[in-house]
């Protein structure tokens, strides 16, 4: 239709066919018609049909420069401007893309074209206005089945099942070939696990055409979007079976063959779509991440494979795979099932490359993702320091790793997204990694935004506010928590595995909760209501009282800002945050000279989630001093869950910590951190390490490192001592060694 | 590598150990320049003061001379340095640290070569890095360490340039002008036990250099900040500035002795001591060139030797601390 309309306005047609009529013959499969045909189109004296015949024959720079010059035409109008949109949109230029629908709207509010593109583009950015965009089209042209279809697609990404067969339905009564809304309806009864159904709509596309890839591709986006990778491997795979050209398809095959930890095959999938021009963000950047593979190092053994970057691997290892093992032992334990395969766990000191990893997805990339057995996650060294909990982040993807598996990869958003964050505190047992009570939560809760659990999938997905994503992770989290406290942890496990036969959130509430899903709401925000809520009913007067504490700490009236210190805290305790009451509070005891004071304040700040290494390292500095070595070391211990990178004093003090209290192990590893850090002082360090080998009794270590700090300070008298000690125990000299280390 | 290889490199090694234990004196002159704003001034005193103090508690062969302030100026410079240039003999060292502003004008009148383009903001005139060259070559001594610290200080080198003489710069040429906070990480260095890397009591300038370049560029990264100072070395006479040492290039800034700490210099002093000093020193140089044999060597005999060699160092040391 659009088509037409741009012909009709260029008004010199010049041949017979229209770029309606090749497009049609391509749709049908007429593949060396409608290349005949776009060929004619080239030969038009209309600079806007001359586009049309360039981009049917994939010459994507003419036709973008036809368009260009249609567009000095005196009458050239909306639809021009509609169809170069499309053109951009479909050559990964998104923002000129919306810039020319937005002119054709303005020359033409009532374009149904113009908002059908806005829609599209919305659709593959995530914005939440795909859906209205979409409605607006069909409700300015209701015979515009292309909006059906990307309504159908929309919904079933939202889980909204009946609506996307309704929408399909729409489409297929205006044109009963609309393949895209086949391929959707197919998708429903693949998801849903009736295979035979699927396929029977599956033939139903080829019978249109048998050539159409972009049906299998919609399928298998579908799939990605509700986690089944491995699946939608598969109809990439079909798609360029039927398509061998549908470079799109290619790139994207490429980029789930990435998400399984697959090397070799997504390099050629990327690169054929590249050299044939297909150059979209994530194509390129995945084939860059691919290059980059060369600066890791990959650690293997049963149970897992671990890729980090080679500078900081010496560094982070041994934390992350100790990690790594022991959340493996505790889901293995917890949910009941060994993985079949090893966990891959890559690890991205740069942001931008983890990036890569989760383009074209919604309301993901935060911190981790999860492809089945393959997790990307940032390296701590991503971030500022305090920004994030490797830690907990390594958790909660390793939920996903297991639920996903669990359930063959049919699961609700809401559900795996909910039951990780809950584990980030239950299955670790560290509370203060509990869901974060953030403000913009809080504001939520406080304004009634939170969604019906059977719509909780949208606030990942398309979200209407810029905080939805995290206030659904906070929601989804909670429910879990309320779950686990008021009917128990094994009601959890026994959601997922109704999950895992395909049944939705009423119908699992049902069975294992017995509540309907309006029931469950109910009860969920009366739980709510007794907790986070009543700091929600606080919000506005703690946000006026903490800029009154502010205030007042500035002015150094301590004993006031002790006083609405605690008032301030007792509205909101979760509030960790830049000015939390605790840090002044403990500022305040500090001032006046009360440090068991000042240690718990700042202990409560621990515990309510307070991850600043430089307040956390201020704690362990004031618990030493007053002679709780073990406590200092716990603090110690927790920053090293949010920024064990470049501070070689955190590794030293815990790994003398540890010493102290006779954690050799601990003392080795900390030791070794401080090695790894290539410090200024190797000498000091080397020793230091060899210090806590001996004491760990291993003798041929110790002896092993106490040569490596002498080869580098010969004439290192401490070190000097430990040699003789190991060499010739019976002499004078070696005996003095152990006072001096005792001493030290 | 091969035995002659080994042999020349065990002489060097020698030459190098033995001009350790040499004892002249050692004349430290440190000049805070101009700040221009009281937060500058603040500092660069503060950073003269620090290291003033050092050099000071370094013990009683250590001439130390500071100037800073309203005293900071190119006719006290004069003074000072002409005032070194009578006392000091043929085996004392020299060193001269500048922290400051600096500027540089690489234009016409004034290159990188011809050291004019260079000059140490002082109160009043400023002085060029050609006429502080001129000045230092009237000194007689036995080596001569000149650090400066300043901004565009990499400007300075090729004019300060000389056989005999180590030169430290902040930055890598006269182009980098933002002010330098290497300064403080060479003061720090004086201060802070663990520039001392090779354990040995004494802070050379090689280790101070090192402790000062990481920490700058760790300051640089911890602020999330382009670093804009790269603090570079020349001290053969004759070469370009580099930033690690390669050929000859850092071998004099390695034997050059800045600071002693702790035992060290009480055991170079005590004459009684002296055979025991010379076989310590024996086995020092044996351990050096086992290391610089290490990669043509057999890893079980390195270690073995190495042992051994270590064992007899640490029962020397024993010996020398009673």
């Amino acid at each position: 239709m659009a088509l037409a309309l741009v012909c009709g306005l260029s008004g010199t047609r010049g041949w017979g066919a229209t770029p309606e009529n090749c497009s049609e013959l391509r749709r049908h499969g007429k593949r060396v018609e409608a290349q005949a045909c776009y060929e004619g189109l080239v030969r038009s004296t209309s600079a806007a049909v001359r586009a049309e015949g360039y981009w049917g024959i994939g010459q994507f720079d003419d036709a973008n420069e036809q368009f260009r010059v249609a567009l000095t035409a005196p009458d050239a109008g909306a639809a021009v401007r509609v169809r170069w949109g499309m053109l951009l949109h479909e050559r990964f230029n998104d923002g000129d893309a919306m810039g020319l629908f937005k002119e054709a709207l303005e020359r033409d509010p009532k374009n149904a074209q113009a908002y059908l593109g806005m829609a599209r583009v919305s659709a593959e950015g995530f914005d939440g206005k795909a859906t209205a965009n979409a409605l607006k089209a069909l409700s300015l042209d209701p015979k515009l089945y292309e909006a059906h279809e990307l309504l159908a697609g929309l919904a079933l990404e939202n889980n909204d099942t009946e609506y996307a067969i309704s929408e399909t339905e729409g489409a297929l009564l205006i044109a009963p070939d609309a393949m895209d809304a086949i391929a959707v309806r197919g998708a429903v009864d693949l998801l849903a696990d009736r295979t035979a159904e699927a396929d029977a709509w599956f033939a139903k596309m080829r019978a249109v055409n048998a050539g159409y890839g972009g049906g299998y591709v919609l399928v298998a986006r579908q799939l990605e979007r509700h986690y089944r990778y491995e699946d939608a491997m598969g109809y990439y795979r079909k798609a360029v079976e039927a398509e061998p050209k549908l470079w799109a398809a290619h790139s994207a095959l490429g980029i789930d063959l990435m998400r399984t930890g697959q090397e070799e095959e997504p390099r050629r999938e990327l690169e054929l779509s590249y050299t044939n021009g297909y150059r979209d963000a994530a194509t390129v950047n995945s084939l860059r991440l691919l290059d980059s593979y060369k600066n890791f190092v990959t650690f293997k053994d049963a149970t897992t494979i671990l890729r980090m970057r080679k500078e900081e691997a010496d560094l982070l290892r041994p934390y992350f795979d100790a990690e790594l093992h022991r959340a493996i032992a505790t889901y293995q334990q917890k949910y009941k099932m060994t993985l079949p395969v090893p966990v891959q766990l890559e690890v991205y000191p740069d942001h931008e490359d983890f990036a890569v990893r989760t383009m074209g997805m919604p309301g993901l990339g935060a911190l981790g993702v999860t492809f089945g057995e393959v997790v990307a996650m940032d390296s701590p060294s991503g971030r500022k320091p305090g920004e994030f909990n490797w830690g907990a982040t390594l958790w909660h993807e390793m939920s996903h790793v297991y639920i996903l598996t669990m359930t063959k990869h049919r699961v609700p958003r809401w559900f795996t997204e909910g039951l990780a964050v809950h584990e980030e505190s239950v299955a670790t047992g560290r509370p203060e990694w509990a869901n974060r009570l953030t403000p913009d939560v809080l504001a939520a809760i406080r304004d009634k935004k939170l969604l019906p659990i059977e719509k909780l999938d949208k606030g990942f997905v398309v979200p209407e506010y810029p905080a939805q994503v995290i206030v659904s992770y906070y929601q989804a989290g909670s429910i879990c928590d309320f779950i686990g406290s008021k009917y128990g942890e094994d009601k959890l496990l026994a959601m997922a595995k109704a999950y895992a036969e395909v049944k939705t959130t009423p119908e699992v509430l049902q069975s294992v909760l017995g509540l309907s899903a309006a029931n469950f709401d109910t009860a969920y925000m009366d739980w709510l209501g007794k907790g986070a809520g009543k700091t929600a009913a606080n919000f506005d007067a703690w946000r006026g009282r903490l800029k009154g504490l502010v205030e007042i700490a500035k002015s150094k009236d301590y004993d006031a800002v002790l006083k609405e210190g605690e008032a301030v805290r007792a509205l909101y305790p979760e509030y960790v945050g830049e000015a939390n009451p605790y840090e002044f509070m403990a500022e305040a005891w500090l001032a006046k000279g009360d440090k068991k004071a000042a240690v718990e304040a700042l202990t409560s700040y621990e515990r309510a989630g307070g991850e600043s290494p430089a307040t956390l390292k201020k704690l362990a500095a004031l618990e030493e001093e007053l002679g709780n070595g073990k406590a200092a070391a716990a603090t110690l211990e927790r920053i090293l869950y949010i920024y064990p990178l470049r501070d070689e004093e955190l590794h030293r003090r815990l790994g003398a910590l540890w010493l102290a209290q006779g954690n050799f192990a601990g003392a080795i590893r900390e030791n070794t951190a401080v090695v790894a850090m290539k410090p200024l002082d190797k000498a000091g360090a080397e020793f230091s390490l060899a210090q806590a080998y001996y004491a760990a009794g291993d003798k041929a270590k110790a002896e092993e490192q106490v040569l490596l700090a002498l080869e580098a300070a010969p004439g290192f008298r401490p070190a000097q001592k430990l040699l003789l000690q190991l060499e010739k125990p019976d002499k004078p000299d070696a005996a003095k060694s152990l006072e001096t280390k005792e001493k030290r | 590598m091969t035995t002659s290889r080994l042999l020349t490199l065990a002489c060097c090694l020698l030459v190098a150990v033995m001009s350790r234990g040499a004892a002249g004196a050692t004349y430290f002159v440190t000049v805070a320049g101009l700040g221009g704003e009281p937060d500058y001034e603040q500092r660069f005193t503060a950073a003269a003061k620090d290291l003033d103090k050092a050099f000071r508690a370094s013990g009683a062969s250590a001439h130390v001379t500071t100037l800073m302030g309203k005293d900071a100026t190119r006719a006290r410079l004069t003074e000072v340095l002409g005032t070194v240039a009578r006392e000091a003999k043929g085996d004392d060292d020299f060193v001269l640290v500048l922290i400051g502003h600096g500027t540089f004008s690489g234009g016409s009148g004034g290159g990188e070569d011809s050291g004019d383009g260079y000059k140490f903001n002082l109160v009043g005139p400023d002085v060029t890095a050609a006429e502080l060259a001129g000045m230092c070559d009237k000194i007689t001594s036995r080596r001569q360490l000149v650090v400066d610290t300043t901004s565009a200080s990499g400007g300075a080198v090729m004019a300060l340039r000389r056989a005999g003489r180590a030169v430290v710069a902040a930055t890598k040429s006269g182009t980098e002008k933002n002010a330098t906070v290497f300064a403080r990480y060479w003061v720090e260095a004086m201060q802070d036990p663990a520039a001392d890397v090779d354990k040995s009591d004494s802070i050379s300038a090689m280790e101070a250099f090192q402790y000062a370049d990481k920490k700058t560029a760790a300051f640089y990264e911890s602020q999330k900040r382009l670093a804009t100072e790269h603090a570079v070395f020349e001290d053969t006479g004759r070469g370009e500035p580099v930033r690690t040492a390669s050929g000859n290039e850092g071998n004099l800034l390695s034997s050059f002795t800045v600071l002693r700490i702790g035992a060290s210099q009480k055991a170079t002093n005590d004459p009684a001591r002296q055979q025991l000093l010379l076989k310590k020193e024996e086995l020092e140089q044996k351990v050096d060139v086992l290391k610089y044999g290490k990669a043509a060597m057999d890893p079980d005999e390195y270690k073995k030797q190495l042992r051994e060699t270590l064992v007899q160092l640490a029962e020397v040391q024993g010996e020398l601390d009673k």
